[in-house]
């Protein structure tokens, strides 16, 4: 039974890796998320000058993750990743609320992409263990988040230093994914 | 990659470079890996796959090595032509260079170093410093040869990081290969700086020579080169590093072996023993025989090598001649080089063995080998004055063959031999004559035409056999038309009868007007003249001595000699021309165009001179022109406004500058104009309390001058030189620099006081030169002319007033007290006391002229405002003149 079903299973979803996109403004935790994700631990990081690139089981799914750095001069460059990608994690400091527009503004900017616009969007609120970061009702407000409309997307507050909130945002994107949302 | 990845060579589809993309985004790693090696293979064919760029660094992340590697070559070859994605690799260069395995963190920083991308290089110095601190040796040393590369990309980060030091530390490092690189590094780099940078110390000297026995054969080669720039200290230390490199000179590479030559031949410079050197001339002969045991182009470079050494130390191959003997299936450029050492080696002893190689190869069948053979005999017989007669009969036998190149050859180098030795072997003049008819090469022509005009009396046939030849003069070249006209003058003057005098005519009047060679219708027209004006002065100067030759052919300049010398086992002694004639180094400071050719990072060969200039430099000894001159030891601070002072006026030299640095602020006293290409600088300085004379000698001449003498004629304070002037022989194009120390009251002029200083100047080549100079006063300011401000009012006061005269100095200004009063200082006029008067300020100085003439001054004037007052009160006024000439030279 089993094997008849993950061949089912395989045959859905093929021995496909999920290609996934963590973006985000700089110093908004992507790189420590990624390696949360990877290793469960949290390891110390420098400004990600380029990329990382990790492959994740989860849930039955591999999903290739590629984490991209967020500085300024590096953004203009998130467009040559975006081809076959089935998901986009956007990361946000929760706790840096000046640069909160900046960081709707590259959000709705990924938006418009038209090789984005099949892809499965999961926020992380992230840095929640900071005092004064937004929770998640005031990030989705901030990043006018109501807006989006055909695409499946999901809010999770999260930290990646505690590796609070990663895996249930992760399990949201694998059931969507299986669910034929990418 | 291995054979069957020759496939991915042979793809010719349409619409590649798509597929390419699609295959490289593919989910499995081994298409991605096969569409990495099909992207190389397109590249190293020349397709232009730099649209990949982002497909393929997205491959960069991989645990596997292979496919690393192919990305890093790709990003070697493109970064430059996609500089702003270029920076998407910097994270994974980050993160390989902290990689458990040494193999990828060594790639990572090696790669790191040959992308020329500006944007980038400053985030590869975190993972470079990490590198140059590694565990692993591998790490370290290739982190050191990429500090070379960074600095050619950016000089200033490398040292603002503090690489350098790193570096200089390394040639500590426990494993000799490190230490290895770390040299090669630094001198890599010193080459591109104008700044010393890497020297040498007795501290890292025993370093790099314990290194030398452990490291490898590339290392050693580095280290070697290092060391061959390192100037001991004196002939001990020279010995005993000689000493612990001699054993290099049995390696097998033959790069050491030659690097090991090198650094010798340098470091016997300074060794005095003849013992030693003897010695170590014979540990060298084996070594380099054994070179010529090797394949024909390592034979070349040897002996390319070999002739630098000859010329400098013949003794050490003197007993080796049989070596260097053509063997029949040498190449016919190994032949060549060994015919030019056979005859540097060639003496009496030798001799006989040589002029049967010689005669041997005058037989071969290799045209351009047996003329070389033959102008050998004829080099040795003019080298050689015993062995002359020995070579001309074998050249005879050699006529005798009757092979028509050989012939001429011969006639050729006879020619030199009787010019060498004239009046000896004119007996064999007949046997020249019968092949007259079969020269057809225009030096052999015009040589043998010169023998006939030169003994134009003792061949009785002199004028039929030139009359043959001018028969075709018009059609000759200018070569032999030249030596014609004057063959002709010659019979002319020793046999004037009717028959020459009927050829002259034919022949001047064909040399000036049926002719567009100026040359040669100068030449008649000047013939035509003194014949016509002065027969006897003709003859006088036709027929004159002629100075001996000697065989210089293919000799070096001494100086471009040492500087070969000190370049061997490079591309430099092997062209025997400097690096800096072939190799043009784009200097750090110039702008970098980005288009810029990536150059050829680990070659060692082109290794320029800025290392040992620097540490000449460094280590500068007095400059030989005075050491006649007591020299103490430079006062510590020399004020910097005495820079200012210099530039203004040379009459104070700093006594730190070294004095062989020529100083063009010299003012020139004689034009090369005036001087037939001789050009003399000079002016009067003070340097610690004594006069020099300061000069600078340029010869622009076509002839060397020697033999400089100097004299001074009788002038107001008696100046003269106090030893003889030391210059050295100057060859065309050179120019030396002398201090010569001045003595005072020698040859006193009396009468009123004057500035004029009359100079004579003599070489043995040149007429006597006279010019003048003046005589700058403040040369003069004696050192203790400082006076106590009551001994000045004492001294003011008991001055009469008609000792007092005043000046307006127009052209002088004061720009600060304080520095006005310091630099006057530094040029011997002291201060006392000071004033002000109104906006005016007023200051008191003292000064003395020798031998002890005291002068009082008093300075009037706005500070910053041009125009001093400037009032002296002396017991001899008649002086004053030129103390205010001094003053307003002081204060401009």
């Amino acid at each position: 039974m089993g094997i008849v079903f993950g061949r089912i299973l395989g045959s859905i979803f093929g021995n496909r890796e999920a290609r996934i996109l963590v973006l985000g403004l700089d110093n908004a935790g992507k790189t420590t998320i990624l390696y949360r994700l990877q290793m469960g631990e949290v390891v110390s990081t420098i400004p990600t000058i380029g990329f990382n690139v990790e492959t994740v089981q989860y849930n039955n799914i591999k999903f290739q993750v590629w984490d991209l750095g967020g500085q300024t001069s590096i953004r203009p460059y998130w467009r040559c990743y975006f081809p076959n990608t089935q998901a986009i994690i956007y990361v946000v400091d929760s706790s840096d609320t000046e640069r909160l527009v900046i960081a709707k503004e590259e959000f709705h900017a990924i938006l418009e992409e038209e090789e984005l616009k099949r892809a499965v969007v999961l926020i992380y609120a992230n840095k929640q263990d900071l005092p004064g970061a937004l929770d998640d009702a005031a990030v989705t407000e901030a990043l006018e988040l109501h807006k989006i409309k055909s695409r499946q997307w999901a809010i999770f507050k999260t930290s990646a230093i505690k590796g609070e909130g990663i895996f249930e945002g992760l399990d949201w994107l694998s059931n969507t994914l299986k669910a034929g949302g990418g | 990659m291995s054979g069957h990845d020759s496939k991915y060579f042979s793809t010719t589809k349409k619409g590649e470079i798509p597929e390419l993309k699609e295959e490289l985004n593919s989910q499995y790693k081994d298409r991605r890996k096969d569409a990495v090696k099909k992207v190389i293979a397109a590249m190293t064919v020349g397709k232009d796959v730099s649209s990949l760029f982002t497909d393929v660094v997205n491959c960069m992340q991989t645990e596997n090595l292979e496919l690393k590697k192919l990305v890093y070559l790709y990003l070697i070859n493109y970064a430059k032509s996609q500089p702003d994605l270029a920076i998407l690799a910097v994270n994974t260069f980050v993160k390989d260079s902290q990689d458990p395995n040494p193999l990828i963190r060594a790639l990572a920083v090696r790669t790191m170093g040959c992308i020329r991308v500006d944007k980038i290089t400053e985030y590869l110095c975190d993972p470079l410093q990490r590198c140059l601190k590694d565990d692993d040796p591998y790490v370290r040393k290739t982190a050191a040869i990429c500090v070379a590369k960074l600095y050619d990309i950016n000089a200033e980060l490398v040292e603002d990081r503090g690489f350098l030091e790193t570096l200089k530390d390394m040639i500590s490092d426990s494993n000799p290969m490190v230490v290895a690189n770390a040299v090669a590094a630094l001198a890599e780099i010193q080459e591109n700086s104008t700044r010393l940078i890497f020297e040498i110390t007795s501290n890292t000297l025993s370093k790099l020579l314990t290194a030398l026995n452990e490291c490898n054969e590339w290392g050693q080669v580095f280290i070697l080169d290092a060391l061959s720039r390192y100037r001991a200290a004196d002939a001990r230390e020279a010995e005993n590093i000689v000493e612990r490199v001699t054993p290099r000179l049995q390696h097998a590479n033959c790069a050491v072996v030659l690097s090991a030559v090198k650094m010798i031949l340098q470091q016997m410079e300074l060794i005095t023993s003849t013992d030693v050197v003897r010695n170590l001339c014979k540990k060298m002969a084996p070594p380099l025989v054994t070179l010529l045991s090797s394949e024909p182009e390592i034979q070349y470079v040897a002996l390319r090598n070999i002739n630098l050494i000859v010329q400098k130390r013949p003794t050490i191959l003197a007993h080796e001649i049989k070596v260097f003997f053509c063997k029949y299936n040498d190449p016919i450029y190994v032949k060549m080089e060994k015919l030019e050492i056979m005859i540097k080696l060639a003496s009496d002893r030798n001799i006989d063995q040589v002029l049967l190689e010689f005669k041997e190869y005058a037989t071969e069948v290799d045209v351009d080998f047996v003329r070389k053979a033959v102008r050998a005999i004829g080099r040795c017989a003019i080298k050689l004055e015993r062995a002359a007669e020995r070579c001309i009969s074998v050249l005879l036998e050699l006529i005798k063959l009757k092979v028509n190149y050989v012939v001429q050859e011969a006639i050729i180098v006879i020619k030199d031999i009787f010019r060498r030795y004239p009046n000896t072997y004119e007996s064999i003049i007949a046997t020249l004559c019968e092949s007259l008819d079969n020269l057809d090469e225009p030096e052999a022509k015009a040589s043998m035409i010169w023998i006939i005009g030169e003994y134009a009396e003792r061949i009785d046939n002199a004028d039929e056999l030139l009359e043959s030849f001018l028969e075709s003069f018009p059609e000759e070249p200018a070569l032999v038309q030249l030596q014609l006209l004057t063959a002709t003058v010659k019979l002319f003057l020793k046999k004037p009868t009717e028959g020459p005098q009927q050829m002259i005519q034919v022949v001047l009047n064909n040399a000036t007007v049926e002719t567009d060679n100026p040359d040669l219708r100068d030449r008649a027209y000047i013939y035509w003249r003194l014949l016509s004006t002065d027969p006897e002065a003709a003859k006088d100067i036709v027929l004159a001595e002629k100075p001996v030759i000697s065989d210089d052919s293919n000799q070096l300049d001494a100086s471009l000699l040492d500087e070969l010398l000190a370049n061997i086992a490079t591309l430099s002694s092997v062209f025997h021309k400097p690096p800096e004639a072939f190799v043009t180094r784009a200097k750090p400071s110039a702008p970098r165009p980005d288009d810029d050719d990536f150059p050829d990072g680990g070659e060692p060969t082109a290794y320029s001179e800025s290392l040992s200039q620097g540490s000449d430099r460094a280590s500068a000894a007095p400059p030989p022109s005075s050491s006649g001159a007591p020299q103490p030891p430079a006062p510590a601070a020399v004020p910097d406004l005495l820079g200012d002072l210099i530039g203004l006026d040379n009459a104070l030299v700093p006594v730190d500058q070294p004095a062989a640095a020529p100083r063009p602020s010299l003012p020139i006293l004689l034009p090369s104009s005036n001087g037939q290409g001789l050009q003399i600088s000079a002016q009067l300085t003070r340097r610690d309390g004594q006069v020099f004379y300061s000069l600078l000698f340029e010869n622009s001449s076509l002839a060397a001058l020697d033999g400089f003498m100097i004299q001074f004629n009788k002038n107001t304070f008696g100046l003269a030189a106090a030893g003889p002037l030391q210059v050295p022989s100057l060859q065309p194009g050179s120019s030396a620099t002398t201090l010569l120390p001045m003595v005072l009251f020698q040859n006193v002029l009396p009468g009123p006081p004057s500035s004029l200083l009359q100079v004579a100047v003599k070489n043995n080549q040149q007429p006597v030169w006279y010019f003048n100079d003046k005589i700058p006063l403040q040369a003069l300011l004696m050192e203790d002319g400082k006076m106590e401000r009551q001994s000045f009012l004492e001294t003011w006061k008991s001055l009469p007033d008609a000792n007092e005269v005043a000046k307006e100095l127009p052209s002088a200004v004061l720009q600060s007290v304080d520095g006005t009063v310091e630099r006057l200082a530094a040029a011997n006029v002291f201060f006392v006391a000071k004033r002000k008067n109104g906006n005016k300020d007023v200051l008191y100085l003292s000064a003395k002229v020798p031998p002890s003439v005291i002068f009082l001054v008093e300075l009037t004037a706005a500070a910053g405002v041009p125009g001093v007052k400037c009032a002296v009160k002396t017991p001899n006024p008649e002086m004053s003149l030129l103390f205010f000439e001094a003053m307003e030279a002081l204060l401009k």
